[in-house]
């Protein structure tokens, strides 16, 4: 007999109905909050993205079916953003990760102002993007800007260079801020993690002759890569959702040269009040991404499992 | 006993909430020097019972957070407004008439000659009382202009010349506004020649001349600052103010600040005639009552209140704005002269966009979307016209 079945032949069974019950209980405020202000919205959106609805002719809303989606494949602005998207995910998340493990693996060494250093390094983590925005569109600054008066000092450009107002820069010059913004949080997630790996493998790998960057190879990276992979796919969704950095700066200019797909969502609805098409674009984007979110949740299922 | 002293003050102070009637004004000013307060108490007193909720609301986000409250739930029972989100309030069905209420008031004799009319709403009904106004002008440095022996530009071809000569080491002939609310500025140079925001009358050869010339101010002679696609309010009064820029287009409302900056040596003229006459924008702002206010009589005394001369002429201290009735512009010592000229002798020309619904998105995205494709090289001066045209047929 196994100590579960023995407990339950002790407990009186409504006890134990009611022990069995307690998880429910207390997720449900949980479930209960997400249904309302995730899902119910969500389903709102995918229910308005079927209609044509203008907020200023409440008259003329009326269900197309999936004519807003039909639109959406030959609106060139779609799939521009969407390229934009694509290299503002793939630019930005990996470059966030690298300065982090660069910057933590500078923060794990023994140096005499290494906890002021750990404090410091969160600052740009935690200041609000809205201030971030403006302290770097005045960074930017062609005129006053201390960006082009440095590199300019340096001789690397000859003359300023109009960073968010050059379509062919702008996008780019937005994805540095944001790799600034975003690099505290891989560098504590892997501060955190190198931290967890036993001294002693260093030591073993020494013993038997491990050069530097064979320890980081082959003790390092194995140690960290979990919280890599889990904190990078968690980075892919919140950098692609991130508009208001964008919004800020540029608000999607010059042209449509920073839009990103889920700032045209916001244009469309927010400022052009086309909540139909707005509701279609950020759908379809949700469904591209649904891909990363699944692969997120498998994983911390597995994670969990184990 | 604390406990039951609490409910009844908590009770009484609901008795007097449901006593006094309400009215929620929604207003956007961006001076920190605010008389909304002073207003609404001296209205309070002379008006027991009715009780006045003003919120300022950031000027960027004003009209998305009026549309989606006004549909949403949230909405204000009166606001200011501007012209350009009339015939979108007024099909959405949001606008109270207020027509035979102005009829009746007795500051109406009083309003500026002509004011009502341009602010008459698109089906003849009116829903506007106007509250305060500006004219576009051209700012230029008398100075600059002076050393470099050049007169105020006449026209479009003599403004292109003089920011060509003024453009010298870091200072640029002419700023101009690529970013939000631009549309103003480029209009003295697009719709000049009669062109207008309508089917087949806007990508016209004269508007695309004017577009192409700022185009090729931006792109070829470099008179304008290289941060032109992005630049708004705040970039192109702060370069004319710094000394970057020798000209730009704006109306009385940044005078103050900018004498404050350059005293003598920044002046105004009317802008220049392009491609045969002259078109600049008429910045109206106007108060209105919505459908859904609770209380219209009560809305209506605080709306005509704020433009009785006294209160209006306190109110557009505020703002820096021009004040609309006869008895407050006479002898309105808010600004200096020089730029009360200039807005008076800008009037005749002065224009507002045409009313209808396509206008609320030119003004608020598509503008400067396609301006900065242009000036970016994307899209010809035409394509721009053409893109501009096509919401509005």
């Amino acid at each position: 007999m196994s100590i579960a079945d023995a407990e339950a032949l002790d407990a009186p069974r409504p006890r134990a109905r009611g022990r069995r019950a307690l998880p429910y209980w207390l997720l449900t405020p949980a479930v209960l909050v997400t249904l309302l202000i995730v899902f119910a919205p969500m389903l709102l959106a995918i229910g308005t993205s079927f209609f044509e609805l203008v907020l200023f002719r409440p008259k003329a809303t009326h269900f197309i079916g999936l004519g807003n989606f039909v639109a959406l494949m030959s609106d060139p602005v779609f799939w521009s953003s969407l390229w934009r998207t694509v290299l503002w995910i793939g630019l930005t998340v990996p470059a966030q990760m690298l300065l982090g493990l660069v910057a933590a693996l500078i923060l794990n060494q023994q140096f005499f102002w290494r906890g002021l250093a750990r404090a410091l390094v969160i600052i740009p983590w935690a200041l609000p993007s809205v201030v971030i925005a403006l302290m770097w569109r005045w960074i930017y600054d062609p005129n006053i800007g201390v960006a082009n008066d440095l590199l300019l000092r340096l001789s690397i450009i000859q003359t300023a260079v109009p960073w968010l107002a050059d379509p062919g820069v702008a996008l780019y010059s937005i994805i540095v801020t944001l790799t600034w913004q975003g690099f505290p949080f891989f560098a504590v997630m892997i501060l955190a993690a190198l931290q967890g790996i036993p001294k002693s493998q260093y030591e073993a790998a020494a013993i038997d002759g491990a050069s530097a960057w064979r320890q980081f190879r082959h003790v390092t990276l194995p140690g960290i890569a979990p919280v890599l992979a889990t904190a990078g796919l968690l980075r892919v969704i919140w950098v692609a959702n991130s508009i208001d950095v964008i919004f800020v700066m540029t608000g999607g200019g010059p042209g449509y040269a920073t839009h990103t797909l889920p700032l045209y969502a916001f244009v469309k609805a927010r400022q052009n009040l086309d909540f139909g098409y707005g509701s279609a674009i950020a759908v379809a984007f949700t469904l591209l991404l649904g891909v990363f979110v699944a692969i997120y949740i498998a994983r911390t299922m597995r994670e969990v499992e184990r | 006993m604390t406990r039951l002293l609490a409910t009844a003050c908590a009770l009484a102070l609901g008795l007097t909430a449901a006593n006094a009637q309400t009215v929620r004004f929604w207003y956007h000013f961006d001076n920190p020097e605010n008389p909304m307060q002073g207003l609404v108490d001296k209205f309070e007193a002379a008006n027991p019972g009715i009780e006045i909720e003003a919120e300022n609301i950031p000027w960027n986000s004003y009209y998305d957070q009026l549309y989606t409250a006004l549909v949403g739930g949230g909405a204000p029972d009166a606001a200011m407004v501007k012209l350009f989100a009339q015939p979108r309030l007024v099909e959405m069905g949001a606008l109270e008439p207020i027509g035979d209420r102005i009829d009746a008031w007795d500051g109406k004799a009083n309003l500026l000659d002509n004011l009502l009319e341009l602010n008459a709403g698109p089906d003849g009904q009116r829903y506007y009382l106007p509250i305060q106004y500006v004219v576009l002008y051209l700012y230029y440095r008398p100075d600059l202009f002076q050393a470099a022996g050049l007169e105020p530009p006449k026209t479009c071809e003599d403004l292109r010349a003089a920011a060509k000569t003024l453009t010298t080491g870091d200072t640029y002939g002419f700023g101009f506004r690529g970013g939000k609310g631009g549309w103003d500025q480029w209009g003295a140079f697009a719709l000049a020649s009669g062109a207008e925001l309508a089917p087949g009358r806007l990508a016209t050869p004269g508007a695309i001349a004017g577009t192409q010339m700022i185009v090729d101010m931006f792109r070829e002679d470099k008179s304008i600052p290289p941060s032109a696609p992005n630049d708004g309010f705040q970039e192109i009064i702060g370069a004319f103010k710094s000394g970057k820029t020798a000209m730009t287009i704006h109306h009385i409302g940044s005078s103050n600040d900018l004498v404050a900056a350059l005293g003598d040596k920044v002046s105004a003229v009317p802008v220049p005639s392009c491609g045969g006459g002259q078109w600049t924008s008429y910045g109206d702002e106007s108060l209105a009552i919505f459908a859904g206010a609770e209380d219209k009589d009560a809305a209506w005394k605080w709306i005509s209140f704020l433009a009785e001369p006294e209160n209006n002429n306190e109110f557009v201290k505020a703002t820096n704005q021009l004040p609309v009735t006869k008895s407050g512009s006479e002898n309105w010592t808010g600004h200096e002269k020089r730029f009360v000229d200039a807005t008076l002798a800008s009037l005749p020309f002065a224009h507002v966009l045409p009313q209808t619904s396509a206008t609320a998105n030119f003004v608020n995205t598509e503008w400067q979307t396609q301006m900065q494709l242009a000036l970016t090289g994307e899209i010809s001066a035409e394509e721009m016209l053409e893109n501009l045209e096509a919401p509005f047929e």
